[in-house]
């Protein structure tokens, strides 16, 4: 069996659990997902800006069971927002729930399972998921 | 130096006009856009070549609908100029009208908005800049978590944000131009189909088609055109703003509206305790709670229990969304900031019917736009 591929491997790594690729300015804001064109909240550009792995870790602030949904992603689904101990707000999907969580919640980053890529190489990508155990701390 | 509204000549709204909000129809955009322009040209009592230039709000409609529209009334070669802001599309059209007529570069000029639904790309999505999941989170989601975090902040129950839809579905009721037009109940609200946590489809707007018109006057455009004066209505504040880097990243929608209406209130001299009529974008019940907040029409955590006091109806003490609002009077995008501008007028000169706030003096508008982009306009009648 092939090893999985990650589906967005410009956005989170391999690890377990995975990092985020973000990104830092030389004034001290953190970011996610890195980019180049420039820093939001100085306009820094070039060198001021470093890539920075973000802990796949930290609380939930909100989140939805959305019911319906135009585009290729099937209904429902649970997508939650992030606060990440090193500071940036992430938003994306959640799994190891099919209802909302109460706010606060402690959550921790995960790679599942989705579609094979066309030559049948399986691939994983990026979901939160409630913290458990060891996670929790 | 830079000079805001209230350094420069009085700007009034003296005419208003709409084509009624609608679910998606064979109507070309053209009828849509005439039918507003001519009730605005009526109301305001003047005739087209007075009008020196158009401001075409639109988000939807392919390139320049202007002109092709605007040359059946005339082609007196009046400067058109389109604008785009996202669903503050016609917000941003009525603030640069009014700019243009307080400068003292024009005495009469044409703020309009005019749509009809079609795909929408955000360019958002396109900046080349990936995402984890954006896809996912399609506005009503976005605000969908809002109302989750809300809930949890202030307390509220998934009901008691639902009666903000409750409320403005009444109001869109007596709205002969609202796309809804029938009152709901809690439990038919409640009752309907899921969208996205906790919002069913009657806590969602309607995103139609539509048109709304409104034209602005200096006061010797007034004169010259013999506007009858206690009909005007003064615009006193105009602010447009975007988001900035905020401490609190998840509170950007309220934020952003905390300081545009901020900045608002100080331009004119009043606070929200002097409004009397207030037109919110409700594009989703839990808005209306947040915004409330956000431009201290109550303290923070306390607008449900505002709400259910009727605080905010038509004849409590500051009427919220009187028009029905985005969830019930419709949202065709272009026309929206626009049909506000419209309803405040209305309320101000007492011409607004069953929905008619009593004494109405003092109106604000407020618009926010993906982006975040957020607009507020504050108007006065005379006297
Ligand atoms: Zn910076």
């Amino acid at each position: 069996m092939a090893e999985p591929r990650l589906l967005m491997p410009q956005l989170y790594d391999g690890g377990s659990p995975p990092a985020l690729q973000g990104g830092v300015c030389d004034c001290g804001h953190v970011f996610f997902p890195l980019q180049a064109y420039g820093c939001e909240r100085c306009g820094g550009h070039g060198t001021r800006l470093r890539p920075k792995r973000l802990a796949a870790r930290g609380r939930l602030v909100a989140s939805a069971v959305v019911h319906l949904h135009a585009g290729e992603r099937p209904a429902p689904f649970v997508v939650g927002a992030i606060a990440l101990d090193d500071g940036p707000v992430v938003r994306t999907l959640l799994t190891g729930t099919d209802v909302s969580l109460p706010p606060g919640c402690r959550m921790v980053g995960t790679l599942v399972p989705v579609t094979p890529a066309q030559d049948g190489t399986p691939r994983v990508d990026f979901r939160f998921a409630p913290a458990m155990g060891s996670d929790l701390s | 130096m830079s000079r805001t509204l209230k350094d420069m000549r009085p700007v009034h709204v003296i005419g208003i006009g709409w084509h009624r909000y609608q679910f998606a129809s064979e109507t070309p955009y053209v009828e849509l856009g005439l039918t507003a322009v001519r009730a605005a040209l009526a109301d305001a009592g003047i005739p087209w070549p007075a009008v020196q230039t158009a401001y075409v709000a639109k988000a939807l409609l392919p390139m320049a609908p202007g002109r092709a529209m605007l040359r059946h009334l005339g082609a007196t070669g009046l400067e058109i100029l389109h604008v785009e802001d996202a669903s503050a599309s016609g917000s941003a059209a009525f603030r640069h009208a009014c700019l243009e007529v307080a400068s003292g570069a024009s005495d009469v000029v044409l703020a309009m908005g005019v749509d009809k639904p079609a795909r929408v790309a955000l360019a958002e999505r396109s900046t080349g800049i990936p995402s984890l999941a954006d896809d996912a989170i399609a506005p009503f989601t976005h605000f969908a978590m809002l109302a989750d975090q809300y809930a949890h902040r202030a307390g509220a129950t998934v009901e008691d944000i639902a009666l903000v839809a409750v409320k403005n579905h009444r109001n869109g009721s007596l709205n002969p131009n609202a796309q809804h037009q029938k009152a709901r109940t809690l439990a038919e609200i409640m009752g309907g189909k899921a969208i996205s946590g906790a919002f069913t489809s009657l806590q969602c707007t309607p995103v139609g088609e539509g048109a709304a018109a409104v034209i602005l006057a200096s006061d010797d455009g007034i004169r010259a055109l013999g506007v009858d004066p206690a009909r005007a209505i003064q615009v006193v504040a105009s602010v447009g703003r975007s988001q900035r880097v905020y401490e609190d990243a998840t509170r950007f929608d309220a934020l952003l509206t905390s300081e545009t209406a901020g900045l608002a209130f100080a331009q004119s001299g009043l606070t929200a305790a002097d409004l009397d009529v207030v037109e919110l974008h409700d594009a989703f019940t839990v808005e209306e709670l947040e915004y409330v907040e956000a431009m201290s029409l109550c303290a923070e955590g306390d607008a449900v229990r505002q709400l259910k006091a009727g605080a905010f109806d038509i004849g409590g003490r500051c009427a919220v969304n009187p028009s029905g609002g985005l969830i019930a009077m419709g949202h065709p995008i272009g026309p929206t900031g626009i049909g506000q501008i419209g309803e405040i007028v209305l309320q101000l000169r007492g011409e607004a019917g069953a929905r008619q706030q009593p004494g109405a003096r003092t109106g604000l508008a407020h618009m926010v736009g993906i982006g975040a982009v957020c607009y507020v306009h504050i108007l006065q009648r005379p006297g």
